[in-house]
């Protein structure tokens, strides 16, 4: 599962709107893979490494 | 005379030439204060890449480049743009999304500057099955020590693979007005 399939796991209310505005998810393929560079949702916690894990 | 020789106050030169071909030309300087742009201060590149990177979809996902048409004054590497001249710098990339399975996904592609989010190109629905091409152009400005410009890919489903699948598929940019 990616971390984009754990997000939407996490939260479901997630939207393709929010991943374009308030969250950015980012890989600078460099092996070491995607991670968030941005969270500002309004409503929803930044997840934390054990709930992404 | 063929040529004129301007020194500086304390050091250096510039020499003035005229080329030794019959005929007369007119360079007129415009009644404005600015540099003077010549080659040598007018940085240019091009690159593309041989190999695909992986996407996830929702990721913002850095296209790598490994291999340059040109870099005039050497401030391409790392596939990034990194600018020693300040200045407003013309831009263009265009990518390749391939691996599409996911009717009504989308992509597009977009230009960082300083690790951040700064000009998207358009946002296009992509086809199952096919390949999808998403360009992005535009001008920022550069501060010319520590700006730099880098090439993010993303799309909306499944995982696809990325990049400038061609050579034909470039970055490139310029230099079009000093600061």
């Amino acid at each position: 599962m990616n971390i984009t399939e754990k997000l939407t796991a996490l939260y479901p209310s997630l939207t393709q709107q929010d991943f374009l505005t308030v969250i950015t998810l980012q890989n600078d393929s460099d092996g070491k893979g995607d991670y968030i560079a941005k969270w500002e949702h309004p409503t929803l916690a930044k997840p934390t490494d054990e709930e992404l894990a | 005379m063929s040529s004129m020789v301007l020194s500086g106050d304390t050091s250096g030169a510039i020499t003035i030439t005229v080329p030794a071909i019959a005929g007369t030309n007119t360079a007129t300087l415009p009644a404005a204060t600015g540099t003077v742009m010549v080659s040598g201060n007018m940085p240019a590149f091009s690159a593309y890449s041989s190999a695909l990177v992986s996407s996830t979809a929702s990721t913002f996902t850095k296209i790598t480049y490994d291999t340059e048409d040109f870099d005039t004054n050497s401030n391409f590497a790392s596939s990034r743009f990194t600018a020693t001249v300040a200045g407003y710098y013309q831009f263009n990339a265009t990518i390749a999304f391939s691996g599409i399975v996911v009717v009504g996904a989308a992509s597009f592609v977009t230009l960082y500057k300083n690790g951040s989010r700064f000009l998207d190109g358009n946002y296009a629905a992509q086809i199952s099955g096919s390949t999808m091409f998403n360009s992005v152009s535009g001008i920022m400005y550069l501060n010319g020590s520590t700006d730099y410009v880098e090439v993010f890919g993303f799309q909306t489903a499944g995982t696809q693979n990325i990049g400038s699948i061609q050579s034909t598929l470039k970055f490139n940019g310029c230099l079009v007005r000093s600061a």
